[in-house]
């Protein structure tokens, strides 16, 4: 009993993480330049917005995981509490795993799927079928 | 060291096993169209493993490479005996169903309120290791490429011992290794159980660093964009496949001259190396020659 | 229910056919180079993105839209043929398959460069209703697609064996060696048979793409697999096989993803070609092009 409850401490003490996990969206418009858009993160945790994260944004192509790296950004802080706002400027339309990445307080890593287009950028609904004719 | 370069080189490093992975098996003689499958066999079996049962990672790397060995095991037995594209194509099929049964595994546990574990086609959230144990982007980086200088020593280790030679006799001239004793059979089994474990351990190392797997990081293109890496670095030593993979990711993707252009101005050089070093840059007279040069007899 | 099997197998042999087709532009160049080229799909792709370019900027007819996909096709044949093919001739098998896969790479990079949205308009071949038979109803563009599959199949064999090409080319496929002492030009008649493929394989992807009246970038891969899974299924090497792998897959396909639906019907490909390769029953060892 009294070893589990150490054990439980040690565990607790040495991820400072544990607690819960960080939520995302995203929203874009497209720029006057081809592929780059401008972008609106929202992050809430437990419901509330976050702020003060240090957020960085990447994005990746699903297929072929490393072969398109987009250089990830430094998000600012926006308008409202838990908003932030960087600039994305990727290759190509599609569908994008877009990478966020906070540094802190919070360390965390959230992976979101949008699909670019002319317009801005769609949330993924996968019906279970990849993208294959 | 600022977090994009830590990510390209940890992508360097990662990317690196499973070149390896298709470099060895082209030492034995075969050419493998479907590592991308040990690779996700790897990254799904470590991420369950950390991610849905709170597994230590050195010990669900471990199981990784047992999965991954145990699959290439499974793969190589009936095809073994296939020749060249045969046994090409015949990998490549395996490592495409291995890529829809991650499509189709749904298997998920709640953690804390979140379901955690792999979702078909949704993928595999949240493998999230690195965060519960305060691994920074730095000493994750220090950890695949200690891993990675680990296999390497190993490599270069049984390249200059007798094993290496019976590895590369079996991959040349299969008859004369039969004559000499050699079970060539049993051999390249066991190469191509170890290849998979090694294409396993890059696939769990991949898995935490990008704390999400889906089925589509698995596909043909991976599988085949390391076979290439092997062949440009070089079949001559194992610092050909990571040569290999240096030029592409590293070179083309830190100059940032070529955004947009990247693959057309690799896919050029890639096809003009090789008509004029068709086992690429490190080949076999190249090493000898550097081995003679600045290695004392 | 028996209604559904029938319309499920009219259906297959439609799809069956263009990977017939594609199969057929495989095995050629098997056939005679002993290598499978990796950019055989992109090349086609190419072919159709160049007919959409042009139909998005001008106002063109389908059908001729046909011969801008043959001549896009062949050129990027040529490129690659020239580039990851002659050179390798007499070297290394696997050098040439990964040439031909960098230049695989080129293709998609520059298709998706010029024309970047995921999916762009084909006009299609047809614009009318199906044909009803009773309660079963069959595409204009299916049987389009069967004629084309059985009608090049039987040029090909015309050509393959009353004209004096197709005899310089089964020539080389036996016994190339023997056949350069014969005086047969051996590098020509590769790049021939190359052009020849690559503009069956515009053929393939013009019917392809004006039936499902859309292209995408994964137009590419996508021949590439089903191209060299109805050519294995087939037998290598073999015309008559790599037709009838192609309509074998296609109706598989067909019947896989009506009762199991779409994971099924891949993974019930792919198991197919595994267990034929492991097994080898010895139809499919035919080395042979005809």
């Amino acid at each position: 009993m009294v070893k589990s409850a150490i054990y439980l401490v040690l565990i607790l003490s040495a991820s400072p993480a544990f607690a819960q996990r960080v939520q995302g969206q995203l929203a874009c418009k497209p720029t006057a330049t081809d592929f780059i858009y401008e972008c609106t993160i929202r992050l809430a945790r437990g419901g509330q917005p976050l702020s003060g994260a240090a957020l960085t944004v990447g994005a990746d192509m699903p297929s072929m995981p490393m072969a398109h790296n987009v250089k990830p950004v430094k998000a600012k802080p926006g308008k409202a509490p838990g908003e932030y706002e960087a600039k994305l400027d990727l290759e190509m339309l599609g569908e994008w795993a877009v990478k966020l990445r906070l540094a802190g307080p919070v360390k965390d890593q959230l992976i979101l799927h949008y699909d670019f287009d002319e317009k801005g950028a769609q949330p993924v609904i996968r019906s279970g079928r990849p993208l294959r004719k | 060291m600022d977090d994009y370069t830590v990510g390209v080189l940890t992508n360097i490093g990662l990317i690196s096993f499973i070149a390896l992975s298709a470099y060895l098996l082209i030492l034995a003689g075969e050419m493998s169209f479907g590592q991308q499958g040990f690779f996700g066999v790897g990254a799904y079996v470590a991420g369950v493993a950390t991610a849905m049962y709170g597994i230590p990672l050195p010990v669900a790397a471990a199981m990784a490479m047992g999965a991954g060995a145990a699959a290439a095991f499974l793969v190589g037995l009936p095809t073994l005996r296939l020749r060249g594209l045969y046994f090409a194509m015949a990998t490549l099929a395996a490592a495409e169903m291995l890529r829809i049964v991650f499509e189709l595994i749904h298997f998920q546990r709640e953690i804390e309120g979140d379901p955690v574990g792999p979702d078909g086609t949704q993928g595999f959230r949240g493998i999230r290791w690195v965060f519960e144990n305060g691994v920074e982007p730095e000493g994750y980086l220090a950890m695949v490429w200690g891993l990675l200088f680990g296999v390497m020593v190993l490599f270069l280790l049984v390249e200059r011992s007798k094993l290496g030679t019976t590895l590369r006799m079996v991959g040349e001239d299969p008859e004369l290794a039969r004559m000499l004793g050699v079970h060539v059979e049993r051999f390249k089994l066991g190469v191509v159980a170890a290849a998979g474990a090694l294409a396993a351990l890059g696939g769990a190392l991949y898995a935490h660093h990008n704390t999400y797997i889906e089925p589509r990081n698995f596909d043909i293109m991976l599988g085949v964009h390391s076979l290439a890496y092997a062949l440009i670095g070089g079949l001559g030593t194992a610092f050909g496949p990571l040569l290999g993979v240096l030029v592409d990711i590293g070179v083309l993707e830190g100059s940032r001259v070529f955004q947009g252009y990247r693959m057309i101005v690799f896919g050029g050089l890639v096809a003009i190396l090789l008509v004029f070093r068709p086992r690429g840059l490190l080949d076999e007279k190249v090493v000898h020659w550097l081995k003679a040069r600045f290695i004392s007899s | 229910m028996i209604f559904d099997l029938i319309q499920n197998t009219f259906d297959g042999l439609a799809m069956g056919a263009s990977y017939a087709l594609l199969a057929v532009g495989f095995t050629l160049v098997f056939g005679v180079l002993r290598r499978v080229n990796l950019s055989y799909g992109p090349a086609i792709m190419f072919g159709c993105y160049s007919a959409t370019w042009v139909s998005l900027s001008f106002h063109s007819n389908v059908f001729s839209l046909l011969g801008i996909t043959v001549l896009g096709s062949v050129l990027a044949g040529t490129y690659v043929e020239r580039l990851c093919f002659a050179p390798h001739r007499q070297g290394s098998a696997i050098a040439a398959m990964v040439a031909s896969f960098a230049l695989w790479m080129q293709f998609e990079e520059v298709v998706t460069l010029v024309m970047p949205k995921h999916l762009y308009d084909f006009p299609p071949m047809f614009d009318g209703e199906s044909l009803a038979f009773g309660p079963l109803s069959l595409r204009v563009e299916a049987l389009v697609m069967l004629a084309c599959a059985l009608s090049i199949c039987y040029a090909l064999h015309r050509m393959l064996f009353r004209s004096r090409f197709g005899l310089a080319v089964r020539a080389v496929i036996d016994a190339p060696v023997a056949a350069q002492l014969a005086g047969i030009n051996v590098p020509r008649i590769l790049l021939l048979v190359f052009l020849l493929a690559s503009a069956i394989g515009g053929l393939a992807g013009w019917l392809i793409v004006s039936t499902h009246t859309q292209v995408t970038p994964m137009l590419g891969m996508w021949s590439t697999l089903k191209g060299l899974l109805a050519m294995m299924i087939g037998g290598l090497g073999s015309l008559p096989g790599a037709v009838i792998g192609g309509l074998a897959l296609g109706v598989l396909e067909a019947h896989s993803q009506w009762f199991l639906g779409p994971q099924a019907r891949d993974l019930i490909a792919y198991l197919l070609l595994f267990v034929l390769l492991a097994w080898r029953p010895r139809w499919m060892t035919t080395q042979s092009a005809s």
